[in-house]
């Protein structure tokens, strides 16, 4: 066990695939010379060299279908946007090539490419800058859509990514980087479609992702003070899903909160509240609850963002609800 | 200049692109094709023409107008047809359709969405470059595709890491009903190269040694490892944008006349009849590559459909097996 932080989980990991595989390669706008903006590169351009750790010009679509086209001859790419905002021009060759190369050619090609990229709010970035844009993903069949919330989840998971033959679109959140946490040493991989309770309890699931799990933790100590045992659950893959985990939660503690930082409608908080009522109905002593995101641009002014997006005290009126 | 030889097996492969595209295109006028089946009639030159110099491991990526490059690169007819009609034994199994097909042991690609091969194709070019081998990538894409995002993108990418691809643009005068001196500013598509450092030219692309020469130069070039190249093959699609489209209502039967003057065909015929093979002995082979190509469609249309269970196969890899 090495404790670091959400960032250098995904810098020692990419160095330890880089080194392991040849074929790997990072490519994406300043992940050279400045290691990105997080510094979840810095240093590896000096150790990889230009070929392997590959600055892109501001090319989102080239860039992406650059690594589509080399993941089909061989080489396993990390496609790096430097925000999901940004993966709007990326989205023809993602989902329309990518994610469907494979049946296509009837089983016969595989892409092996992960994209990388970060969500969320945290910087004050405002509309183009903070959104959470996963819920578009999940939608698209053939991809796996993965949202790390520690640093030893996001090493057992990039890990996975880059293993995978499958097309990957594994999403970091702005606000977690630099938060900390112990990384299981060696050669670890999580599998994508397993959740992991990060709170046992006993009265209300949480089903919580990315940021919102430090929210939803947050919360349930709050309310372990006023005798609420919450349990927390973080899917860690929106898809492939891990139903049976949350369906054997619900029917353990009865009530069921669910909580993204993205808007619910039309949304993956909406299928997860869905399995839950669909397997759990007989169990649940009321409605599935859902904490999310307004439906807002996410704005500028002083902290104004942090008002949008729900945090611990949201998370805790919603519990308090479905257990009155 | 081609050797007699030469010049009467490109002949015998336009011919194989001519009969294909005029049996897809009856039908299409039958419904049994959809209107996702945009005919090749009148460009073969620039498919057999650049497609006849490469390789098996050479990759290629095509448009929603597909068939004659991925039969000239070596898919077989039968497999197109069937995917053309949407069977089983279609190159994609019937389920791809007649824009989108991937034929993996001809490395062939191709999809409908204009202009978004020539990132991808750059990509294939970077693995070949990193794998320090000679193969190459070739795009294929139409006049109307030099206005997309992913046609820049993907151009300057390759420029700028001197990537072994081969961008072949044909312009065939229309991107759909838009004819393309109304969308294009400069009078040669090729010029738009010069802005990333290459030496793009212009080729008559109704002329198939024309196009086999210029494909030879690139793709000397290219295999020595000097970076891409763009070549404008000006043509012209003799049918409609797809196969029964009102096309009359936005250019002249008289225009038409004028380029069907110039078919690749005829014009290739003519020069095989001036180094001195008979009338008969090209008669003959036009009606053997015919009834070889009728045989094909008919053995198509005994081929399955694929069922409902094998709509979901090959979504993803199965977890586990990945
Ligand atoms: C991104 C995108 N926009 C629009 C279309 C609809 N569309 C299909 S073919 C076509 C015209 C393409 O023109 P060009 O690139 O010149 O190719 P051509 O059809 O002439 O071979 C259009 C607009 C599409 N398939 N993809
Ligand atoms: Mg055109």
């Amino acid at each position: 066990m090495a404790r670091m932080s959400y960032r250098d989980a995904i810098r020692e990991t990419t160095a330890e695939e880089l080194r392991r595989d040849d074929s790997v390669y990072l490519i994406g706008e300043d992940v050279g010379r400045w290691g990105n903006l997080f510094g979840a590169s810095a240093g590896l351009l000096e150790e990889f060299g230009p070929e392997r750790i590959c600055d892109s010009p501001i090319s989102e679509a080239a860039m992406t279908g650059c690594a589509i086209g080399s993941a089909l001859y061989g080489m396993r790419p990390i496609a790096e946007i430097m925000y999901i905002d940004f993966i709007t021009i990326a989205m023809d060759q993602m989902i329309n090539h990518g994610v469907k190369y494979h049946q296509l050619s009837n089983g016969q090609v595989r892409v092996p490419v992960v994209f990388r990229t970060q969500g969320g709010v945290g910087m004050r970035n405002s509309s183009q800058h903070s959104q959470s844009l996963e819920n578009w993903f999940v939608n698209v069949p053939g991809l796996i859509v993965v949202m790390p919330s520690t640093p030893a989840d996001l090493c057992g998971l990039l890990r996975s990514a880059v293993r995978s033959d499958n097309p990957v679109l594994l999403i970091e959140h702005k606000s977690l980087y630099f938060t900390r946490g112990e990384v299981p040493e060696g050669d670890y991989t999580i599998p994508f479609g397993v959740a992991d309770i990060k709170r046992a309890g006993e009265d209300v699931t949480i089903i919580a992702t990315s940021w919102m799990v430090l929210q939803a933790l947050a919360a349930a100590r709050t309310l372990a003070d006023e005798g609420i045992s919450c349990e927390v659950i973080d899917p860690r893959t929106l898809w492939p899903l891990d139903k049976q985990a949350l369906i054997d939660s619900v029917k353990r503690t009865k009530h069921c909160v669910v909580v993204t930082e993205a808007p619910a409608e039309g949304g993956w908080s909406g299928e997860a509240a869905s399995v839950v009522h669909e397997h759990c109905f007989a169990e649940l002593r009321k409605p599935v609850r859902r904490v999310c995101g307004m439906r807002t641009g996410i704005p500028y002014g002083s902290d104004l963002e942090k008002a949008v997006v729900p945090d611990a005290s949201w998370i805790g009126d919603a519990v308090r609800d479905v257990l009155a | 200049m081609s050797d007699n030889e030469q010049l009467m097996e490109l002949y015998t492969q336009l011919l194989v692109l001519r009969h294909f595209d005029e049996f897809c295109y009856d039908l299409k006028m039958k419904d049994l094709i959809m209107n996702g089946f945009h005919p090749y009639s009148g460009q073969e030159a620039v498919a057999v023409g650049v497609c006849s110099l490469l390789r098996e491991d050479d990759v290629v990526f095509s448009t929603h107008r597909p068939q004659g490059h991925s039969i000239a690169k070596g898919s077989s007819t039968r497999a197109v047809f069937c995917e053309m009609l949407g069977r089983r034994g279609g190159v994609s199994q019937g389920i791809g359709g007649p824009m989108q097909w991937i034929d993996k042991p001809h490395n062939f690609f191709c999809g409908s969405i204009v202009g978004s091969g020539l990132p991808i194709a750059a990509g294939v070019a970077l693995a070949f470059k990193r794998q320090a081998r000679d193969s190459v990538a070739v795009c294929f894409f139409g006049d109307g595709a030099s206005n997309t995002g992913a046609f820049h993108e993907g151009m300057n990418l390759a420029a700028i890491w001197k990537l072994p691809a081969l961008y072949i643009c044909e312009n065939n005068q229309y991107g759909e009903a838009m004819p393309v001196q109304e969308f294009v500013p400069v009078s040669r598509i090729s010029q738009r190269a010069t802005s990333y450092g290459l030496n793009g030219v212009s080729v008559d692309g109704m002329d198939v040694e024309a196009v086999l020469n210029a494909t030879a130069d690139a793709l000397e070039q290219l295999r020595a490892g000097q970076g891409p190249v763009f070549i404008e093959m000006v043509t012209y699609r003799f049918r409609g944008h797809y196969g029964g489209d009102p096309e009359h209502t936005y250019r002249s039967r008289e225009e038409i006349a004028v380029w069907r003057n110039r078919d690749p065909l005829t014009l290739a015929r003519t020069r095989l009849l001036a180094r001195g093979y008979s009338e008969e002995t090209l008669d003959d082979l036009e009606a053997s590559v015919q009834a070889e190509i009728e045989g094909d469609m008919e053995w198509a249309l005994e081929q399955p459909f694929p069922t409902v269970e094998q709509a979901t196969d090959h979504v993803m890899i199965p977890l586990g097996q990945d």
